[in-house]
């Protein structure tokens, strides 16, 4: 599976007045394409910050102590705030808690909600245009440096290759693009006038002129060859006809001549919606290329067949030997250079093993490194190797903060050694200081110069392992992805949104969303809206934007059973329909069963369970994940709950520990004294959990009766094992 | 959990209607909560549950319908009257009904309003009257007999309880828990300053017997007496809610509203909070009104549930019944979003969609509040009527 985005060890500590406030303590997840992680805590456990992290928008006074958040061959804590423009809200968005802070109150809805895609619409444009270029360039390149060699008439005919390429795939997107509002259009006017017609009959219809309008609009804008075409005659009367019936009849209120109109409409536009799609792409090479011949008069299935023939025989299969041989020697000439940066890696990794290091030589060898590293990364890569794209800014940051915490520990010690001095001598005085000497927040340089290392280690393995598996790669299947991605950029390059667009893309939203009278709200401004209509505007803008990562922090916690149902429902078609990778924060159990793939329990900071759905629910080992699901009541629990005792710890002074300690019933002696590992769980490849409890050594601990219970009722109500 | 007094109705609301301008925030509600037991409110958001909660504390001046509090009128609404009147003019005009008629339906419904204004702004009164009234009963005797030192003590103590039943209204025993934990506490003041407010405007002025009061409650909630002198935002969340529970029963309410008490808290510290209003609900007795969203909680805490649907009550039953047996086609729909911890229960977990339009056909027939099997309720039509009961059996 393709990892979209993986943090390691990440360590966030905030500032305060009272001292360091340790929030997130190192912890490590990955996501994959298309799946759900969830976090699951309490407040203050750290889950927020993590995920805020990731959109790099963290509190002015927090200090990323280490760790990696990597996105797309991207270090997100290091690089620039121009950079992260890029990504924010466009690649990663976020839902948040607090739907009014994410609203601007002085802005309609409207406006807010169509800004980003009119936007966006046009970054993305722009976006794709590049991406579509360099990429073709740079396979041209490979393609010429591969076949032709030296030879000048051999490379033309590769150029003029790749130039028809950029050509006929131009056509095939107007081709496309023009089927899709028509099909789009034939959609929308289908599901209009069957709600119209159904509330015309109940006698409930409002804002009809409106709708008629639109239906209109949609029902002539879904005439296209290949969409609404046999009955278009019917259709247009039939659309045109509306609008003057009802005026006809408004006077009476009676509306039921508009009927058989809109049963016109709705009967062929509903047949268009299933038809299938032309090959596009092949449509469009044979209308550049074969040079006026008439197009055979064919249903649309054996017109694909034939289409794709003429695509394979005259282009497409000569290309794609010719790409793929590209593709080989770009993977050739980085294998060859990555066993170059290895042997770089290896040479200047001692001068990070000395006791102390010497500024120039560490600069020195970061360059040398750097540019051997840089030179190994095969650009034609679709799946972006985000070790070696890191390294360089990785490593420079760490030396960065070696020299700087040279300077920084001693002024901070000789603050400490300072305040020290003076509590000692009041306490030797006789009187008692009411304040307490603030630690020397002492960076610790052994540290820094391991996360060197790390990396350097890291590397050299995930080349070696990289070198021994060049035989098995597939290229016949890289290729066709490598077309397969040309082709979506290109259809990204006319993919415009104008605001007429955007506007009826909002209104669906909002109706998907489950926001009544659309239309109506679409000009008012947030205050007019209630706690709950607010989060689901929140949540429409997100998706608005068509991100590629979602974060939802506690998307559904202020909202009500049906409607937290609904956009629970929305983000898993979404997630299904655009291969969406989600993070999805909460604290409710119920909610993380139906959503997550994953689900990783975090406590003060801490991820202490980490396992499938499956493994957390039906064998969860940590004892804070037994608390967490037998705290909640579901609808037999009729025993009196088992409420956590106490709050969680005061994270300025984090337990020595394990942090859950104090409020666990099952706690041991050790559990006050050691920080628990990782444990795997036996049974399962997936589980992991930091509890003693999982110790070969510990005695066996049962999950409490609670728990138990609820997973043997589950399965009667065809829950659990039932299958 | 069960309660003793099947029979005492210590709250009754009548045909309760709530209007702002455009909208009928609530529309026809009936309903009646035991001495002792639990009343839970489920609803969407913008059903008018919270509204409903408001009107009965008096928050709103309602727009028609009555609300009885131990049998005495402390709401009621004057709409219904006077669109009584209005039909009469019409039906005179159209030549419906004689002169006479109208003018006796026009004077008894001037009567009502007039009661009905009477009662909404006076109960008040007429109940610190009556506990004057009891106060001397109770002192003058007294005071008559006892001589010296005694009287001189008798007579101070006979000043304050005065004090106190004259600014002693009724609707103070219907206290309020509110979602917001945070923004229900004023920062300003200190916890003892907060929890004793409500003594101190009942006429409360003697020191010692407000702190004693006041660690009372604290220690109540679980809480200790050296929290009085703290501030809300040193508090957890968890904490601050048990802080506003502490200042609501102080007054020692025979009613509380409780408005999504644990919807803005963690899990851990939900279950802390509804353990303990199950504990005060033994301890003292309490009647709950539990207005919620979260359908596990008020299944839970509830021993029969009202669900609201765009300001009508469209079911009422016992919780069990209502959850075996649900019978409105908006309570299924509701009861089937319920989401449990359970993954595999989850992803086969079908959600029904309610659409009123496609559900009910009520344009012949009316559909009203109807008892299916006793203690059942649903807002349904003949039609429906019938076949609900068919399902039932």
């Amino acid at each position: 599976m393709e990892k979209k985005l993986s943090v390691k060890d990440l360590t966030i500590s905030f500032r305060t007045t009272n001292g360091k406030v340790q929030a997130v303590r190192g912890i490590d997840f990955d996501l994959n394409k298309g799946e759900t992680l969830a976090i699951v805590g309490e407040s203050g456990s750290g889950k927020s910050v993590t995920s805020k992290a990731i959109l790099g928008i963290l509190a002015g006074n927090s200090i990323v102590e280490g760790g990696e958040i990597i996105y797309d061959g991207k270090d997100l804590l290091k690089i620039s705030e121009e950079d992260f423009h890029k990504i924010r809200g466009d690649k990663i968005a976020m839902i948040f808690q607090d739907p009014m802070s994410s609203l601007n109150p002085i802005v309609r809805i409207g406006r807010q909600l169509t800004e980003a895609m009119l936007l966006k619409g046009k970054a993305r444009q722009k976006e794709s245009k590049i991406n579509f270029n360099t990429t073709l360039a740079k396979l041209n390149t490979a393609m010429a440096e591969a076949i032709a060699k030296d030879d000048a008439a051999k490379a033309k005919v590769l150029e003029e290759k790749c130039k028809n390429f950029d050509k006929f795939e131009y056509k095939h997107i107007e081709l496309e693009s023009a089927w899709n509002v028509a099909h789009e259009a034939a959609i929308e006017a289908h599901s209009e006038a069957d709600s119209l017609i159904f509330e015309i009959e109940k006698n409930a219809a409002n804002d009809v002129k409106y709708r008629l309008n639109e239906i209109k609009k949609d029902a002539l804008e879904s005439i296209h060859e290949n969409v609404v075409n046999a009955n278009k005659d019917e259709v247009t009367a039939a659309a045109n006809a509306l609008l003057s019936t009802y005026a006809a009849q408004k006077k009476s209120g009676d509306l039921t001549p508009l009927l058989p109109l809109l049963t016109t409409i709705r009967d062929y536009t509903g047949a268009a919606v299933d038809y299938p799609a032309p090959n596009f792409f092949a449509l469009g090479y044979f209308h550049t290329f074969s040079g006026g011949a008439e197009l055979p008069k064919l249903p649309v299935d054996e017109l694909n067949v034939y289409l794709r023939k003429y695509l394979d025989d005259n282009f497409m299969l000569s290309f794609i030997a010719d790409a793929k041989q590209g593709l080989m020697l770009s993977a050739e000439k980085a294998y060859a250079a990555k066993e170059q940066a290895i042997s770089a890696l290896k040479a200047n990794r001692d001068v990070f093993c000395a006791d102390s290091l010497d500024k120039k030589a560490a600069l020195d060898a970061h360059k040398k490194m750097s540019e051997a590293v840089n030179a190994s990364i095969d650009r034609l890569e679709l799946i972006k190797d985000s070790f070696a794209y890191t390294f360089e800014v990785g490593v420079k940051a760490e030396i960065e903060k070696y020299f700087a915490s040279i300077a920084k520990n001693a002024k901070e010690e000789a603050r400490y050694a300072k305040e020290q001095a003076k509590y000692e001598r009041m306490v030797a005085a006789g009187k008692s200081p009411d304040w307490k000497v603030k630690p020397a927040a002492v960076t610790s340089l052994e540290q820094v110069k391991k996360n060197i290392l790390n990396q350097i280690d890291r590397l050299v393995e995930h080349y070696e392992r990289a070198l021994e598996n060049r035989y098995t790669r597939d290229f016949d299947k890289e290729t066709v992805a490598m077309i397969d991605y040309l082709k979506e950029n290109a259809s990204g390059v006319v993919h415009k949104v104008t605001p007429d667009m955007a506007k009826h893309r909002a209104i669906k939203l909002m109706e998907e969303v489950g926001i009544k009278e659309p239309r109506k709200r679409f000009k008012q401004y947030p205050f007019e809206f209630s706690g709950g209509m607010r989060q689901r505007i929140v949540i429409a803008i997100a998706l608005a934007a068509d991100p590629d990562i979602l974060i939802c922090d506690e998307p559904t916690t202020a909202l009500d059973v049906t409607i937290q149902s609904q956009i629970l429902e929305l983000i898993n078609d979404l997630k299904r329909e655009r291969q969406l990778s989600i993070i999805f924060i909460t604290h409710d159990l119920g909610v993380v069963a139906n959503m997550a793939d994953r689900i990783a329990v975090m406590y003060a900071g801490k991820i202490v369970e980490y396992g499938t759905a499956e493994d957390i629910f039906y064998d969860s080992r940590h004892p804070y994940t037994w608390a967490l699901l037998s705290s909640m009541p579901d609808l037999d629990t009729e025993e009196k709950l088992d409420a956590i005792p106490g709050t969680p710890p005061n994270m300025i002074y984090p337990p020595k520990g394990d942090a859950f300690a104090a409020r666990n019933k099952y706690a041991m002696v050790i559990d006050f004294e050691e920080q628990p590992p990782m444990f795997k769980v036996e049974e399962s490849d997936t589980h992991y959990a930091a509890t003693w409890l999982l110790h070969p050594d510990a005695p066996k601990v049962a999950p409490p009766k609670i728990v138990t219970d609820r997973i043997a009722r589950m399965q009667g109500m065809g829950g659990s094992d039932n299958a | 959990m069960h309660n003793e007094n099947e029979n005492e109705v210590l709250l009754k609301v009548d045909h309760l209607c709530q209007h702002f301008k455009f909208t009928k925030a609530v529309d026809d509600v009936s309903f009646e909560i035991r001495k002792g037991e639990a009343f839970g409110l489920v609803g969407e958001s913008g059903c008018g549950k919270t509204t409903t909660g408001r009107s009965i504390i008096k928050l709103y001046n309602i727009t028609s319908g009555d609300i009885y509090f131990k049998g005495i009128r402390i709401g009621a609404g004057i709409r219904s009257y006077q669109e009584a009147i209005k039909q009469a003019n019409e039906d005179l005009k159209a030549g419906k009904i004689t002169r006479e008629v109208r003018d006796s339906i026009v004077a008894e419904n001037n009567k009502k309003i007039a009661e009905a204004k009477y009662d909404q702004n006076n109960c008040d009164k007429e109940y610190s009257k009556k506990l004057v009234a009891e106060c001397k009963a109770k002192y003058e005797p007294l005071i008559a007999a006892a001589a010296g030192e005694e009287k001189q003590a008798l007579k101070k103590e006979f000043a304050n309880e005065l004090r106190k039943a004259k600014k002693t209204r009724l609707v103070t025993q219907i206290q309020m828990i509110f979602q917001d934990p945070i923004a229900s506490l004023d920062p300003r003041m200190t916890v003892r300053e907060i929890i004793s407010e409500g003594l101190i405007i009942q006429g409360e002025r003697d020191k010692k017997v407000i702190d004693k009061k006041v660690y009372e409650m604290l220690e109540m909630v679980g809480l200790v007496a050296e929290h009085a002198g703290r501030y809300p935002h040193e508090f957890s969340g968890g904490q601050r809610q048990r802080i506003g529970v502490a200042r609501s029963i102080i007054m020692e309410p025979s009613l509380i509203i409780a408005d999504e008490p644990v919807s803005a808290l963690d899990v851990s510290i939900q279950a802390q909070v509804i353990n303990l209003l199950n504990d005060l609900r033994e301890k003292l007795g309490l009647t709950i009104l539990f207005i919620a969203h979260d359908l596990s909680v008020v299944k839970y805490f509830s021993d029969r549930i009202g669900v609201m649907y765009f300001g009508k009550m469209v079911e009422l039953a016992p919780s069990d019944e209502l959850f075996r047996n649900p019978l409105h086609p908006y309570t299924r729909a509701l009861l089937s979003a319920i989401p449990l911890p359970d993954p595999k229960y989850e992803k086969q977990r079908k959600r029904i969609v309610y659409n009123p339009l496609a559900e009910h056909d009520y344009s012949v027939d009316k559909p009203s509040f109807r008892e299916i099997t006793p203690g059942h309720f649903v807002h349904c039509n003949d039609a429906e009527f019938a076949k609900y009961q068919e399902i039932i059996k």
